[in-house]
């Protein structure tokens, strides 16, 4: 009981902060380069918050800047489905399922239904994710305080692991991305005996790679490498869109799709690696077989675009659940305000929210305000939005490089993390041409320090033997998990075979 | 690399290079009597404008510490509009002028970003 009112308590002293002048102007900016982001094909939420990091100085105090931030990784939910809806292409990844769905309404003449209903779905779950931060963040990182070496070692090893299992690509190769991402992370001086490695001589490498080179380089000129290949174009299905607000028949089919996809979001996006595109997919899943019409999916079925809508908001709310208690961002776009976090010189983990309230209780309660900001950006005023993808990526693409070069640049002020940057576009390409999922990588890049540090404690704490991670409870009980994880894993395969 | 006893700097990569060769190798081998896939890696000139991307940023990154960016700003976009993607002139060259006025002003000016003026000093 009492947890509950101090969570109010917090809430309460976090909207005196959210409510500030600057603070509520730089939810806006993040709502508004969320949705554009979300919109624009080509330009995800994770790349566009790497593009910021080197600027969240200027930006201001360490709350300011997440909320900005944040703003941008859930405007980018609402954002993405508007493409989804009338092109075809995903705006943005979370919004695949969108397409089959929303697109099919979309040529039947319903795309101003499908874009309202995914618009209030998404204020709907974003809402109840956020109130699921609230209340289950407190108290979970209260439990964790009492973690050692060996809980963090297993739990970042379960993190990353289902992170990986959980992305989508084959296991395997999911594991060959950890594993290197891991090995990049140990690029520079070594944290406990302060050795270098990997620097092959050179000294701009002794600070290591710089985790925005990295992401600019995977996820920014990959990602825009790739898209040369095959000439993006965006051709709206309707100029004109309307009946934004859907019927009572609409909302009578849908409502219950949007609660079933909040709660399903919620859970999903709470596991590492869980994340807004699979509690989508889960959701379209669910959806579509307890329908009582399944054969009306596919077909622009409102379901089909309320359900995944409303799962890939109320997962990226859920998402910053184990950011903000135990210090383990479970996709890109949390490992980007990960690494935003440390930059302000805000260490994420079991103590944030007792030694930074103001941040942790700033950022929620503009989580909140940024959901009504984005419901009137989004719904009334979608029409303005949809003017962007007029913009054809021939002028886009140049201008995103730009921004990469500039913003790498900035770190340091030297040419030759753009070359570092240059070279990680190119395997970013040559990764998305092999079907490799960048996603693991990145995480492990963030946790392999956490990783590393936490293992060779532990090894030190036990004089050498590995049982230490089996004697203790709850990283026993971590690591019983995790392998439970992949026996349920390895019995999938197996059976699909 | 140390012992288990005391994990020293080579420890944890020497054991991830291990578990990577493995991993390979399964992914080798798991792949090895499956068809290949129908479309081809690189289909014809396909790989021709991703090259191209990455050659005008090797020179952006160059040139970029002599020129100053406001120039090799303009010329990158000059160069990747015209060569990759052939948009006509004209509109190419107020789009590229008008981008780097807006960069310039958005880095250079409003964030004091210390970008390199080269010998516009």
């Amino acid at each position: 009981m009492l947890e509950i009112l101090n969570s109010f308590q917090g809430l309460v002293n976090g909207f005196g902060i959210a409510f500030t002048l600057t603070n509520l102007a730089f939810a806006l900016i993040g709502a508004l380069l969320g949705t554009v982001v979300g919109i624009l094909p080509g330009l995800g939420p994770s790349a566009t918050i790497a593009l910021l990091l080197p600027i969240s100085f200027q930006i201001g105090s360490p709350v300011t800047s997440i909320i900005m931030m944040a703003g941008i990784f859930y405007g980018a939910m609402y954002g993405g489905s508007t493409t989804s809806i009338l092109v075809n292409i995903p705006g943005e990844a979370a919004s695949v399922v969108t397409c089959i769905d929303g697109y099919q309404m979309a040529l039947k003449g319903r795309a101003g239904p499908a874009l309202g209903i995914a618009a209030i779905g998404s204020f709907i779950a974003g809402t109840i994710g956020v109130i699921g931060l609230t209340f289950v963040a407190p108290p979970l990182a209260e439990f964790a305080i009492q973690f050692g070496p060996p809980e963090y070692f297993s739990l970042t090893l379960l993190g990353l692991m289902m992170a990986t299992l959980l992305s989508g690509t084959s296991i395997l190769k999911g594991l060959i991305m950890v594993a290197l991402g891991l090995l990049l992370g140990a690029v520079g001086l070594d944290p406990i005996s302060g050795e270098v490695r990997f620097t092959w001589g050179l000294l701009m490498l002794q600070e290591g790679i710089d985790f925005v080179t990295l992401a600019m380089g995977l996820f920014g000129i990959g990602e825009i490498l790739y898209n040369l290949e095959k000439e993006l174009t965006t051709e709206l299905v309707t100029r004109k869109i309307s009946h934004l607000w859907p019927t009572l028949i609409d909302w009578a089919e849908s409502r219950w799709a949007v609660i079933r996809g909040s709660i399903i979001g919620f859970f999903i996006g709470i596991l590492p690696g869980g994340g807004a595109l699979i509690s989508s997919l889960v959701s379209y899943g669910l959806e579509k077989r307890i329908s009582k019409h399944p054969e009306a999916f596919g077909k622009g079925a409102i379901q089909g675009v309320a359900g995944p809508e409303s799962a890939n908001n109320s997962a990226a709310s859920a998402s910053f659940i184990p950011l903000l208690t135990l210090g383990i961002p479970g996709n890109p776009a949390i490992a980007m305000i990960f690494a935003a976090l440390l930059i302000q010189g805000v260490q994420p983990g079991p103590f944030l929210i007792s030694e930074h309230p103001d941040v942790f209780w700033g950022v929620v309660a503009s989580m909140y305000i940024g959901n009504v900001m984005l419901l009137i950006l989004n719904l009334p005023l979608v029409g303005i939005w949809v003017q962007l993808l007029r913009v054809p990526y021939a002028i886009l693409a140049p201008v995103i490089v730009l921004f990469c070069c500039i913003g790498v640049y900035s770190i340091r002020n030297t040419v030759f993390d753009i070359w570092v940057m240059g070279v990680f576009g190119v395997i970013g390409y040559l990764f998305r041409k092999v079907d490799l999922e960048p996603g693991p990588l990145i995480l492990a890049f963030v946790m392999g320090p956490i990783l590393e540090r936490a293992l060779r404690q532990s090894l030190l704490i036990s004089a050498g033997s590995p049982l230490i991670f089996f004697k203790r409870p709850i990283a026993g009980s971590l690591i019983g998990f995790l392998l439970l994880f992949i026996l349920v894993q390895i019995i999938v395969t197996v059976r699909k075979r | 690399m140390g012992t288990f006893r005391h994990p020293g700097v080579g420890f944890l990569p020497f054991a991830l290079s291990i578990i990577l060769i493995a991993l390979s190798l399964a992914l080798i081998i798991s792949r090895w009597k499956k068809e290949t896939p129908s479309t081809p890696f690189w289909s014809r000139r396909s790989w021709l404008r991703p090259l191209l991307g990455v050659v005008i940023l090797g020179l952006y990154a160059l040139v970029i510490e002599k020129l100053g960016f406001p120039l090799t700003t303009l010329i990158f976009l000059l160069v990747w509009m015209g060569v990759i993607e052939r948009i006509h002139w004209l509109k190419m060259v107020s789009i590229s002028i008008g981008v780097t006025l807006v960069l310039y002003l958005i880095f250079g000016f409003f964030l004091e970003v210390p970008v390199p003026m080269g010998f516009f000093k």
